[in-house]
């Protein structure tokens, strides 16, 4: 997978590209709007991140011309400011997501690979973890075989994880995939549902799955050993 | 600043009233004069009527009692002693044939000019040498001498009306010099007058001048000014209070700011610094690491909530309102804090219905803040119930917890921002309480109103927004 990055802002831009690089990407990264462009439009990339605020040529004029120019990649594009007005005209232009920043490099990473997956997985009928099966037809789960009772919000919070094993989730992603809330709760309400679910499919049982990333957010994955 | 926005600077109020007070004046006198005028031309004209009648009568006189050869021979020397001393007559006397029988200073009256004009009346007017005559012809019967038949005789009279005309022209001079002084005597007055009554509003300028933004403290006073300044005063002092309030608040969010940005940048520093006086394993840098993350998350968190409600609090409804179903926006909120109201051992309760208009994501934010409030006051056991109401075109959303009564002095400033109802510092995960002061800011510009009251260990925060009425045809 390429991705292409378009940011000015120097620590930013090889952050980004280091965290993406270490994350299974393959990356390039342009300092301002007109390079960005053209490699945007020579290049083959899966998706491109994109800052607003660009010396030569701002955001939105690289977004227009890469769309005009029939690239049908997804465009998630960085904005200083949370206005409704650039986010509507955002994606009104064709970007498919966008982040506020200051925004945590989970966040981006969990939008990327959201954007990416998007129409491309075969919805499968049953996830698997380990000896974890959730039947998405049947909406019911069996650990180790043992029927266990989920809320409509935990069996949600569960498919989320299992869908994406092994990627870690922070709290604003899951608010928003799980309950539609878009902004962050000033409440631990994440940490509180996660650990209930926990609770129910993970604590009696072994392995554990579910597990916590410091400052992060949470991760579903099955144990090297097993 | 539109008042300022003139290109070309307008007359100032004292030039425009002294200007109009010459105006009216000038208009006044130059009617007054006029009118004048002609009383007295007319005036001036009957009574040189009057005097050609009279004179006209006296040589009637004269000639009908010319009946014997004594008095015709005597008749010249007689009209002479008539108009003797009148040098401002003059006669022409013809008779039959049209030779002079008499002439008085006909020639220099030029009184042919009346020959042959139409009788009776009116006289005639000329002018000559720069003077003015006015004339009268008339025909009168020369009795017969000694038995003979009386003869008509034609006489003109002229009469000089010069100092008449004279004094007319005099009069008229006068009259507009009178005009032109009196106009220019009242600009005078008017400017005096209008800059003297306009002295309160140069004081209150020159006042206002003076204030700078670190003595709003300061109110012009009224003093003895009349009532329009008085409301003028007034009204700039009201404009002071809320310019001082205003700034005040500015002024403590700046100084919250700093505050609440201190904590977690003083733990960042000494942490990381601890961290690297000496050398330590991987894992343990790993913590140090994820103990940042967490802090630089509040910050980003605090920064996000700063912009959120330096945006909301300058702009008004958002550009694509939305029908927004408050129940289900409540019930959904339900939903998502279940889990940490069930945790508690508190119950969520919605019940009502009504339907705004606006963000609906702005919207349901501003109502979890006031949930997650409530669920942070709430003790176990408790109840939080969210009701929603829908009347007199407002629809209102009420969230009420029980919980230790807020003192009426907090509860007024509660939805200030970085506002706790108890001092100690928030504890960990807890909001940096901007949360009531965004969701004021949001109900605000959606043009509603935010209010709380707190009674007998019963708290209740409620949001007042415009109902946006019945739904449209189509939906739910």
């Amino acid at each position: 997978m390429k991705i292409l990055i378009v940011e000015d802002e120097p620590k930013t831009g090889d952050y980004l590209r280091q965290g993406l690089a270490e994350a299974g990407f393959v990356v390039d990264l342009a300092r301002d709007g007109l390079d960005g462009l053209h490699l945007a439009l020579s290049g083959d990339y899966d998706l491109i991140v994109l800052d607003v605020m660009l010396p030569s040529l701002d955001g939105w004029g690289v977004l227009q011309t890469v769309r005009r120019q029939g690239r049908e990649m997804p465009v998630l594009f960085l904005t200083a400011r949370d206005q409704v007005v650039d986010r509507v005209h955002g994606l009104e232009l064709g970007a498919d997501d966008y982040l506020v920043k200051p925004f945590a490099f989970s966040e981006l990473l969990a939008r990327v690979r959201t954007l990416l997956r998007r129409g491309k997985t075969k919805e499968p009928e049953v996830l698997r973890a380990a000896d974890l099966e959730l039947d998405l037809l049947r909406r019911r789960v069996l650990r180790g075989g043992v029927r266990i009772d989920l809320t409509a919000k935990e069996f949600a919070l569960l498919e989320l994880l299992l869908r994406r094993q092994g990627e870690v989730l922070p709290r604003s992603l899951i608010a928003s995939q799980v309950w539609d809330m878009n902004f962050d709760s000033d409440t631990n309400v994440i940490e509180v549902a996660v650990r209930r679910l926990r609770a129910k499919v993970d604590e009696p049982f072994e392995p554990r799955l579910i597990r916590t990333v410091r400052g992060m957010g949470y991760v579903l994955d099955v144990p090297e050993a097993y | 600043m539109a008042l300022l926005g003139h290109t070309r600077l307008p007359l100032s109020l004292t030039t425009r009233l002294a200007l109009l007070f010459a105006l009216l004046t000038a208009s006044l006198l130059i009617v007054v004069g006029v009118v004048m005028g002609r009383a007295v031309e007319e005036h001036f004209h009957e009574l040189d009527d009057h005097e050609l009648s009279g004179k006209l009568s006296l040589i009637e006189n004269l000639i009908r009692r010319a009946n014997t050869p004594q008095a015709r021979e005597a008749l010249p020397q007689r009209l002479d002693d008539a108009f003797v001393g009148h040098d401002m007559v003059a006669v022409l006397m013809r008779d039959e044939e049209g030779s002079v029988i008499y002439a008085l200073q006909a020639g220099r009256f030029d009184l042919e000019q009346i020959e042959g004009m139409p009788l009776p009346p009116p006289p005639a007017i000329w002018q000559r040498d720069a003077r003015q005559f006015i004339g009268r012809e008339a025909v009168f019967e020369l009795p017969g001498v000694e038995g003979g038949v009386q003869t008509p005789v034609r006489v003109l009279l002229g009469l000089d009306i010069s100092h008449h005309a004279h004094f007319l022209t005099e009069l008229r001079t006068q009259l507009w010099v009178g005009i032109s002084f009196s106009a220019l005597a009242a600009a005078l007055f008017g400017w005096l007058a209008a800059y003297k009554g306009l002295t309160p509003l140069r004081n209150v300028t020159a006042a206002a001048r003076d204030l700078s933004a670190e003595q709003l403290g300061v109110r012009l006073v009224k003093g003895d000014a009349p009532a329009e300044v008085h409301d003028l005063v007034e009204a700039l002092n009201g404009m002071l209070d809320r310019l001082e309030s205003s700034f005040q608040r500015l002024r403590d969010f700046s100084a919250d700011i700093a505050h609440e940005l201190r904590t977690p940048v003083s733990n960042l520093m000494t942490q990381t610094s601890v961290a690297l006086s000496q050398k330590r394993s991987p894992e343990e840098y790993r913590e140090v690491l994820g103990s940042n993350l967490e802090e630089f998350e509040r910050i980003a968190r605090m920064v996000g909530d700063m912009l959120l409600l330096a945006q909301t609090e300058n702009s008004r409804l958002p550009q694509k309102p939305e029908l927004v179903v408050l129940a289900d926006e409540a019930r959904a909120l339900a939903e998502f804090y279940e889990a940490l109201a069930d945790e508690k051992g508190i119950r969520l309760q919605v019940c009502g219905e009504a339907r705004v208009r606006g963000d609906r994501l702005m919207l349901r934010r501003a109502v979890s803040n006031l949930l997650s409030n409530a669920l942070r006051h709430t003790a176990a056991g408790g109840v939080v119930e969210i009701e929603i109401a829908e009347a007199g075109g407002w629809a209102t959303l009420a969230v009420r917890n029980p919980g230790d009564t807020i003192a009426p002095d907090q509860l007024a400033r509660i939805f200030e921002r970085f506002h706790r109802a108890s001092p100690e510092r928030h504890r960990h995960g807890e909001g940096a309480g901007l949360g009531l002061a965004i969701t004021r800011s949001i109900v605000e510009a959606h043009g509603g109103r935010v209010s709380a009251e707190s009674a007998t260990g019963r708290t209740r925060f409620c949001i007042a927004l415009p109902a946006a009425g019945t739904a449209p045809a189509g939906s739910t």
